[in-house]
């Protein structure tokens, strides 16, 4: 079984590409190119075999064990399962595509490359360490490169704005790259820094001198310690998931973040956020998730229409798309908070959706852009006449992410509306629906703003559609949409496996018990 | 690797179970696949796409035969053959198949499917002439649409649960949005299509909520589960609130008027034959669902007759004659929905068949006008009848079809429903549908008087009799206005019901209420001596859209600003909160950074102090 | 050796020496404005922890205290070349070597 490392190579090929371009001192743009895409296609194609060999009947597979720190437990163990399956698959789908999307730049491209790889190594990291320190180290790897992939490639438009509080904005410089890539910065390692401390404190009370997840697992916690841990967990790994009331560092982030930096943190970083709740808060705390549930319930649901609203009202393209990215990974943590079979599927399968879906916003929105330098969707109009196939991929994306069967996005949200209406509180079903409606509403409005119309106003003669690598992106990742919408079964068999097998272990550990240990 | 679980019987790779020899399934999958095929090689394919003429040719070409597959196995599933389900797991949980695809054929669904895809075929042969002005790229994407919608309703017609039904209801939903919006150059046509989506997917939302409570009550998606308690009405009732969207019942009809955006043969078949009765077939297929909630059947039956009655006096008004057929659409659906809230799912269901041709070819009979005027105003057609005079006739006989003049197919399906209604005690509903009735006959009158009658107009008089491909189609539809009616025989058979046609007083008196409101047009707008105009006081009002206006102010005064708030909320509040954070350090900082003077004697002072301090700490201390 | 001492002032003696010495090195440091005034009062601090280590060492018996003093004056001399070094290359920048001219650290 374990012949051949498929998972280090997923993992550590954007890495070694990294050094690789980090070492030859080339100024050809198409080498620089080509090594990035090479190393993100291996790790595709290492994803895909993963997802194929996987076996049913879930647990971990694809094992491997390299000691690092024995004396206190630290390993390089890496596994997956039908949730990494999945995300793993996203993941290299969505670098993939974004290696293309990025083909167009021009400043410091090799840097760009290096960073975006090594930002990627992290994020597959995460996805499939069994070891809680190296899944926050890898965390962090993939938290940090942002910072500077904003706040040098950023985009250098402002976003004007009025109002009477005016002068702060001006006072803080809200608004342009440095101010978005500090602010993403900062909240995200605040959040981390309550995931330190719970994880530190698992380990104190596991008492097992290992950060090996799968132990720490069969570990009880007591349930004073439960209570406040997950709340930790939760707020700091939800401020990567763009909780509210901690997802304002996702607009101006994502409209501030180049093309493929946008693609990569929407559509995979958001979801470590949640992927962390799940796999560490939930699943590892079982009874302090369940305390707080209907907390986590509530505020996804308020994440889901108070997104929507929010998006509603932007005029600025990016905005629109990342405060959906809001709205939409509600959905997911409203899954999440469930804690039924069907929310859990639906908020995996929504993770990929989303992914997928917002990956392809985004390398959309980063076409327009780069051709209209201008993303106010007020001045735009008619562009479907100059750029048919964005209009039609943009409305294929639009319908993903209102729920149209199909597409991913509808299998993701029906289970995850399933899961609510069963779950500890129904309502919050109700509240996903005219989510998914205010979301019609936004998105369809904007697109016919954008691409309906008699033509594009004069200043916007010279629109075109994609040309050579620029399709990739597009085709690959809406061809993933439509594949996932039409046959969830190709990876939901394999999630569904891996959930019940958490919960069955939550319904095991659920009566409380007295003293921290290790279970036999 | 671990020992697999008890799960590990998972079912296997999901492969449609195929038979060869199973001639019943195949021809459903016919019907069925090859419109998709269709439709992904004109998606894909894009020279052929933009080729236009020849993409046209291919889709309709598909269309009939989906047509001739769906004929047959009509004749199969009357000659006794069993119904029939296969499906396909698609969504698990714990590793069993909670929801599946597939195709469930029986007496209802493989007569809808023979509807569907009839009034599809003859739609699409029409549009090979009707919109042979428009560019040879836009006809190419008129068709992959088209293509598009046979599979999604078929998918729909076939589902054999509720969650596929939801599925093609959502599809052809989208192809309703891209084909009201095929002209998106034009503001109008965006807006309207927008509007439609959003006013079904509002409806939609009750559909969906009550997927989820049916799921939750019995666990799966089937049609015929049995519901208890609160959840027999709440189920439905929700259900309904979508049927109220899709099949544009007051006040969710708003959409539909607006609709008459698209080309006029994507009327006839999406807004009039076959999409907007889609709820009306959800009902039929979800009646042993339905029949468990007497209150909401009753509702049904008021909503269905007030729908058929406002919107036929709203017709009256109107002077496109796209929105007369379309609120005549809306005004017919009311009644199916009537009937069917008085337990006459037969006589909703014969009224649906029937209505699907004489309606479709009433708008293709209009598109026809439009196509020889190229203007939706009925005053702008004046006297059509000496130039366009075989589509003026089919025209007629879809109206009287309409109308309800005995012998043609409205008449049958129509006096069933009222027959029954009225046996069912219904009687301020059915002196509704009744009126209603006499209204139809009215506008519909008025229309063929001004169109083709009137004076001659402009443009009319040099109008040109459409091509064949026109023709043809109109002619195939015109025999089944005339002829469906007898056709109730059949569907009885279909349903194992007995059906048999006898003129009682409720049909007379329909049929006369129906020839006073056309001797009423006829005497109102054949002769302008007759002057005293009925409405005159009405008509302002009606046409100020009071319904629409509600909407829009709920959109514009109620969405749009909630929306701005939360906007200013999040920017100001949630994230100037944030920023408030940011700046209490940096003002902090700022008043710390003092104690930094740069001089490097300060620090030393600072430390000499600090080492006085320890000492006396330690003095003290000690 | 012994009798010198006895004979000698006392420990605390040479330790008050050493402490009026410190002082008066923190005073130079604190008070005096040029730099290489600042530079003889460290020398000056400098060499009243010598003496400490002296004391110490003779009236202990230990003479590993002597060499550290030893040390301590080597370290003095590097110390007081760095120091001057840094004297002159502020003085050929800023033309006078004055510390109320040096706050680029302000904050």
């Amino acid at each position: 079984m374990n012949s051949f490392p498929w998972l280090s190579m997923i993992v550590f090929a954007p890495l070694v590409a990294a050094v690789v371009l980090l070492a030859i001192p080339t100024k050809s743009r198409t080498t620089t190119r080509i090594v990035a895409i090479t190393s993100t296609l291996v790790s595709l194609v290492g994803s895909l075999r993963v997802a194929i060999g996987y076996l049913p009947g879930g647990g971990y597979q694809f094992r491997e064990h390299y000691p690092i720190i024995e004396s206190i437990g630290i390993n390089l163990d890496l596994g997956v399962d039908g949730w990494g399956i999945s995300l793993l698959l996203l993941t290299s789908i969505i670098i993939f595509a974004g290696a293309f999307a990025s083909w167009t730049l021009t400043q410091r491209d090799k840097e760009f490359y290096v960073l975006l790889l090594a930002l990627v190594c992290g994020v597959f990291g995460v996805f499939v360490s069994l070891d809680l320190f190296v899944f926050f180290l890898f965390y962090e790897i993939a938290v940090l490169p942002m910072y500077l992939l904003i706040g040098v490639w950023g985009s250098t438009k402002k976003v004007a704005e009025a109002g009477p509080f005016r002068f702060l904005f001006r006072l803080l410089d809200i608004g342009g790259k440095e101010y978005a890539a500090i602010k993403l910065t900062l909240m995200l390692l605040t959040g981390s820094a309550f995931i330190l401390v719970g994880i530190l404190a698992m380990y104190d009370s596991a008492g097992a001198h290992s950060f090996s997840i799968e132990t720490l697992g069969r570990a009880t916690y007591p349930r004073s310690l439960q209570m406040w841990v997950f709340p930790a967990l939760w707020l700091g790994f939800g401020t990567l998931a763009g909780v509210f009331p901690f997802h304002t560092w996702s607009p101006d982030g994502h409209a501030s973040a180049p093309t493929a930096v946008s693609m990569l943190h929407a559509g995979v970083l958001m979801k470590l956020g949640a992927f962390g709740v799940m796999r560490i808060g939930m699943v590892m705390l079982p009874q302090g998730a369940a305390s707080w549930a209907w907390v986590v319930g509530c505020v996804a649901v308020v994440n889901i229409v108070y997104g929507a609203l929010a998006a509603m009202r932007q005029t600025d393209l990016k905005y629109i798309v990342a405060y959906s990215s809001v709205s939409h990974m509600g959905v997911v943590m409203l899954g999440a908070a469930t804690m039924t079979v069907e929310g859990w599927n639906g908020a995996i399968y929504q993770m990929v959706a989303h992914g997928l879906m917002t990956g392809l916003f985004f390398a959309l929105v980063g076409l327009i852009y780069g051709q209209t330098h201008d993303r106010e969707v007020g001045n735009m109009g008619g562009f479907a006449k100059s750029m048919p196939a964005v209009a039609v991929f943009f409305t294929i994306a639009s319908l993903s992410s209102l729920g149209m069967p199909g597409l991913a996005g509808f299998v993701a949200e029906f289970q995850v509306f399933l899961g609510a209406w069963n779950g500890p509180m129904p309502w919050w079903a109700l509240a996903g629906v005219l989510g998914a409606w205010l979301t019609a509403v936004y998105v369809l409005r904007a697109a016919r703003r954008i691409f309906w119309g008699a033509g594009p106003p004069a200043r916007f003669t010279n629109l075109s559609d994609p040309v050579g690598t620029e399709w990739v992106a597009l085709v690959v990742l809406t061809a993933c949409l439509i594949l996932f919408g039409v046959a969830p079964r190709l990876i939901l068999d394999d999630i569904d496996t891996t959930t019940v097998g958490y919960l069955d272990t939550i319904s095991q550990t659920a009566p409380p018990q007295a003293s921290a240990g290790v279970r036999p | 690797m671990t020992s697999t679980t008890s799960s590990a019987d998972a079912s296997p790779p999901p492969i449609f179970p195929l038979h060869a020899d199973h001639l019943v399934l195949n021809l459903a999958l016919i019907a069925l696949l090859l419109p998709l095929a269709c439709f992904v090689l004109l998606a894909l394919v894009w020279p052929l796409r933009r080729a236009g003429r020849l993409a046209g040719w291919l889709s309709a070409t598909v269309a009939v035969i989906s047509f001739g597959a769906s004929a047959r196995l009509l004749m199969l599933v009357v000659g006794g053959e069993a119904p029939l389900t296969e499906t396909v797991g698609w969504l698990v949980r714990d590793g069993k198949v909670i929801a599946s695809m597939g195709v469930h054929i029986d007496g209802i669904s493989a007569s809808m499917l023979a509807v569907v895809t009839l009034v599809a075929a003859c739609v699409q042969v029409y549009s090979l002439g009707y919109m042979a002005e428009d560019s040879l790229p836009a006809q190419g994407r008129y068709f992959t649409y088209h293509s598009l919608f046979i599979t999604a309703m078929g998918g729909l017609v076939l589902a054999p649960n509720l969650l596929q039904l939801f599925a093609g209801w959502e599809l052809v939903g989208l192809c309703s949005y891209l084909l009201i919006g095929f002209y998106w150059a034009k503001p109008s046509a965006g807006q309207a299509a927008v509007k439609a989506f959003w006013v079904t997917k509002f409806a939609d939302m009750g559909l969906i909520v009550g997927l989820l409570a049916l799921y939750g009550a019995t666990g799966t998606f089937a049609w015929d589960a049995h519901l208890v308690g609160i959840w027999a009405t709440a189920v439905p009732a929700l259900l309904f609130m979508g049927v109220m969207g899709k099949s544009a019942q007051v006040p969710l009809h708003i959409w539909l008027p607006d609709a008459m955006e698209g080309p006029t043969p994507v009327s006839a078949l999406l807004h009039a034959a076959t999409m907007v009765a889609a709820g009306v077939y959800l009902i039929v297929r979800a009646y042993p669902l339905f029949e468990l909630a007497p209150s909401l059947l009753l509702a049904m039956t008021w909503i269905g007759a007030s729908t058929a009655l406002i919107a036929a006096a709203t017709a009256i008004v109107q002077d496109d004659i796209k929105k007369v057929l379309a609120y005549s659409t809306c005004s017919q659906l009311g009644y199916m929905i009537a009937a069917l809230g008085s337990g006459q799912i037969m006589g909703g269901y014969f009224h649906l068949t029937t209505h699907a041709f004489f309606k479709s070819l009433l708008f293709l009979g209009a598109g026809a006008a439009i196509h020889a005027v190229h203007s939706n105003d009925i005053h702008d057609m004046g006297g059509l009848w000496k130039t366009t005079r075989i589509s003026a006739l089919l025209f007629i006989t879809g109206s009287l079809a309409l109308v309800g003049v005995p012998i043609f197919a409205g008449f049958f399906s129509k006096d069933l429903i009222l027959e029954e209604m009225l046996e069912a005690g219904q009687y301020v509903p059915v002196a509704m549908l009744v009126l209603g009735a006499g209204l139809t006959a009215f506008y519909m009158t008025r229309v063929i008087v001004i169109a083709y009658f009137g004076d001659a107009a402009e443009g009319a008089e040099h109008a040109h009799e459409a091509p064949w491909t026109m023709l043809l189609p109109m002619g195939a539809l015109g025999l089944l206005a005339v002829g469906a009616g007898f056709g109730g025989d059949l569907l009885a058979t279909l349903w194992g019901q007995q059906y048999h046609f006898g003129m009682t007083p409720i049909g007379i008196t329909t049929s006369v209420i129906g020839l006073g409101g056309i001797a009423l047009g006829i005497m109102r707008y054949g002769t302008s001596t007759w002057t005293a105009d009925l409405l005159g006081g009405l008509r302002g009002f009606i046409l100020s859209g009071p319904v629409d206006r509600f909407w829009d102010s709920a959109w514009r005064q109620g969405l749009l600003p909630f929306a701005q708030v939360v906007g200013w909320f999040d920017r100001y509040i949630v994230d100037g909160l944030i920023n408030m954070v940011a700046w209490l350090f940096i003002f902090l900082a700022d008043r710390i950074k003092r104690f930094q003077t740069g001089r490097a004697q300060d620090y030393v002072f600072a430390v000499v102090l600090g080492v006085v301090a320890f000492i006396a700490y330690g003095m003290v201390g000690a | 050796m012994n009798e010198i001492i006895a004979a000698g002032p006392g420990l605390s003696a040479w330790l008050i020496l050493a402490g009026v010495l410190f002082s008066v090195g923190v005073y130079g440091v604190l008070s005096r404005r040029n730099l290489i005034a600042i530079l003889c009062s460290v020398e000056l601090m400098a060499n009243a922890v010598n003496i400490n280590l002296v004391a110490f060492s003779r009236f202990h018996g230990d003479t590993l205290g002597q060499a550290f003093a030893l040390f301590g004056i080597a370290l003095t001399v590097a110390e007081v070349g760095v120091g001057l070094a840094i004297v002159m290359l502020v003085y050929r920048q800023r033309q006078g070597i004055d510390i109320d001219d040096l706050h680029d650290l302000l904050g």
